[in-house]
């Protein structure tokens, strides 16, 4: 047997490009890390049940420049404040500004890159991962979000990254987000496809003391399409990040979310992933808890269908000193076939004395106390059935503050659990 | 309306009713009153089609037919209810979601008109005056993080919204205040018709002086052990249940 050298051409070829001429530093920084790098393999702990194999044979090009009809993307309340990114690159037709509030800076990257001088500071103490460095050496766009002192932002923003690969392309959508002291901001980062492409998308996100951020982040790519993304937020005393991240398309995905916190911080991490055929979605969150009084909160929902695959590894690691954490994690997973799998691990690392720290995972079929409490009210076993289905996904997903999202995933979320026949589920 | 013959009915495969004979007829309320842990939740149970509960012998007849040949949903749907005693949370389903798609079932099974969710709208926001429970309510979803009490108010709304013709009303007081539970009783006595029975399931008397029987039942170790008019629930409140017990022993009940 030969042991195939994975992925040894995959990041040569994605390197061979033209590096983009901003930040030559970090981009420099970030090549010498990756420099005789291979792509993990199934032996590696970390991506023991994720195999990139599948990736490593395709050849990825650059993204050629496209434009697209986004008019299925748009969400009313978000016309007048999103900014839309094909192919990598920043979209400017697509894009409307026009009712971001003053004061507001919400730009593409390439249009305002003296606002990024934080840009590759988000969770410097932590190992960088292959996927970020590859998104730092060769980003050609993104978004850049900055929220000044105390506002407190009524409308949110949509940030759209569009991906339309005629060859296989690689892609690797940025963002940065930083919200001053007390700011408030309600962000919706959605992912969208068609064709082979590999998506590496990296955000940055600084919560200062007691702002807070709501994102909720869907993605959508395309079926033959990898994800393969890294999540950075870094949460100042008394701050607050809380994040949805459902995860829908890609035959191959990956969410590595890293969040740090600091003194009396609160986060919420929750995820769904709703998979079939032979799709793979892998969550490996990183919850740090480096200072006392934080709270956390994670809610990881998978349903699984057909040959499907779900992975999720939850590490929290509570500092030395982090005393009066209360940290809670939930692993929740629905298999609706016989072939269906879901590897699901916590990781909890205390070094604190006194914190509250639970966790706990289930993998499974529906609960037949709650199937019996429906069809008692007439719903057939079919009905009670896919109408569990569909609440078990919606859980995650019915508290989302914009309207107009909650009713595009609730459609998405009955066709998918054959729930579509029981009419409006509002 | 509902004929129960020498029921018996068993539980990971304990017996827990050993033959219960029951006559109800339409107009007319019965009390199923007894002991913690004497089988009432259990005949309530069996009568709706919980599968953990397994009928041993017995028949019962519900408007003629054999009601074990009924699916749990098709005897919701040809109108038997039952307001649990510790209704389920069901996170992700709004409750105002839920309530519409029973309703449209029921509809549907009747050959009756549905309702599109506006007319929904203005057919619930009668009903949840019934049952004075708060809009927000509807909102949420079912049953999700609901006090005791907000559970039952909810299971009597959806008593009001489906109209059963047999209404099995398992510890309704059980978690509400005095307030409540005249409310609830109130609207559970408006819902009552001529051709509807109920039958309430309580270990309190309490709640029958609001839902006023014409028959009480006691019911101990599986079996019916007395049966009289509503005097007998005032006769419990002041004496308990031990006399019934020893009376019955006395009288060498089987
Ligand atoms: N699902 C169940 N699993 C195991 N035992 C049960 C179950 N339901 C009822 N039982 C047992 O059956 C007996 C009667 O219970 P129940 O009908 O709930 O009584 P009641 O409602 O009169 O208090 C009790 O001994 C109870 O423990
Ligand atoms: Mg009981």
């Amino acid at each position: 047997m030969t042991t195939v050298v994975v992925g040894s051409n995959l990041l040569g070829d994605l390197l061979s490009g033209p590096r983009p001429a901003e930040w030559a530093s970090l981009r420099e920084a970030a090549e010498l890390r990756l420099a005789g790098r291979e792509l993990p393999t199934t032996s590696d702990e970390d991506w023991k049940y994720t195999d990139l194999k599948a990736l490593a044979g395709i050849a990825f090009g650059p993204a050629p420049r496209a434009t697209v009809d986004i008019s299925g993307y748009l969400l009313p309340e978000m016309v007048g404040t999103r900014q839309v990114f094909v192919n990598g690159r920043h979209a400017p037709h697509a894009s409307c500004a026009s009712a971001v509030p003053a004061g507001v800076r919400f730009f593409p990257m390439s249009a305002a890159s003296e606002a990024c001088h934080s840009l590759g500071t988000v969770g410097n103490g932590a190992a960088k991962s292959l996927f970020e460095d590859l998104n730092t050496a060769r980003f050609e766009d993104g978004a850049v979000i900055l929220v000044p002192k105390n506002l407190k932002v009524a409308l949110p923003l949509h940030l759209l990254f569009i991906t339309e690969a005629e060859a296989p392309a690689a892609v690797f959508p940025r963002v940065l987000v930083v919200l001053e002291r007390g700011a408030e901001l309600e962000l919706v980062e959605e992912h969208h496809g068609t064709g082979t492409y590999l998506s590496c998308p990296m955000v940055e996100i600084r919560v200062a003391e007691g702002a807070l951020l709501r994102h909720e982040r869907v993605q959508r790519e395309g079926p033959e399409s990898f994800h393969l993304g890294t999540l950075k937020a870094e949460v100042a005393k008394g701050g607050q990040y809380h994040s949805r991240t459902l995860s829908f398309g890609a035959r191959l995905s990956r969410q590595q979310p890293w969040v740090r916190l600091a003194e009396g911080a609160a986060a919420t991490l929750d995820g769904l992933a709703l998979l079939d055929g032979h799709q793979v979605a892998d969550t490996h969150s990183f919850l740090h808890h480096a200072e006392p009084h934080a709270t956390s909160h994670q809610l990881h929902k998978c349903i699984v269908d057909g040959q499907a695959r779900a992975i999720f590894n939850g590490q929290i690691r509570v500092a030395p000193g982090a005393q009066g954490t209360d940290a809670k994690q939930q692993s929740r997973n629905l298999l609706l076939s016989g072939s269906a799998r879901v590897d699901t691990k916590p990781q909890l690392e205390i070094y604190a004395d006194d914190v509250k720290c639970s966790h706990g995972a289930t993998v499974g079929q529906l609960d037949p106390d709650e199937l019996f409490y429906l069809q008692s009210r007439g719903l057939n076993a079919d009905d009670a059935r896919n109408l569990l289905t569909y609440g078990f996904a919606a859980d995650v997903f019915t508290r989302i503050p914009v309207a107009s999202l909650r009713r595009v995933l609730r459609h998405l979320v009955m066709a998918r659990t054959q729930a579509t026949s029981l009419g409006d589920l509002s | 309306m509902l004929s129960i013959k020498n029921l018996t009915a068993s539980v990971n495969g304990t017996p827990v009713l050993k033959g219960i004979d029951l006559e109800i007829k339409a107009g007319e309320i019965h009390a199923i009153m007894g002991p913690n842990g004497s089988g009432k939740s259990t005949l309530g149970k069996v009568l709706v089609g919980h599968p953990a509960y397994e009928v041993t012998g017995g028949e019962v007849l519900y408007e003629g037919r054999n009601l074990f040949e009924m699916e749990a949903d098709a005897r919701a749907r040809a109108g038997i209810f039952m307001g649990f005693q510790h209704p389920i949370e069901v996170p992700g389903v709004s409750n105002a979601a839920f309530l519409r798609l029973a309703y449209n079932k029921k509809a549907e099974a009747e050959g009756r008109e549905e309702l599109d969710p506006l007319e929904f709208d203005d057919f619930i926001h009668e009903k949840i005056k019934l049952v004075a429970m708060k809009e927000e309510f509807l909102d949420r979803s079912l049953n999700e993080g609901f006090s005791g009490g907000e559970k039952k108010r909810n299971e009597i709304l959806q008593m009001a919204v489906l109209e059963p013709r047999l209404a099995i009303l398992d510890e309704l007081d059980s978690g509400l205040d005095i307030d409540a539970l005249r409310v609830l009783g109130d609207a559970v006595n408006q819902l009552q018709r001529p051709d509807r029975a109920l039958l309430i399931i309580t270990h309190f008397p309490r709640i029958l002086e609001t839902i006023q029987p014409q028959f009480v039942h006691v019911l101990s170790g599986g079996r019916i052990l007395k049966s009289a008019g509503k005097e007998l629930a005032l006769e419990l409140e002041e004496r308990g249940y031990d006399w019934v017990l020893e009376e019955a022993a006395a009288g060498g009940l089987r």
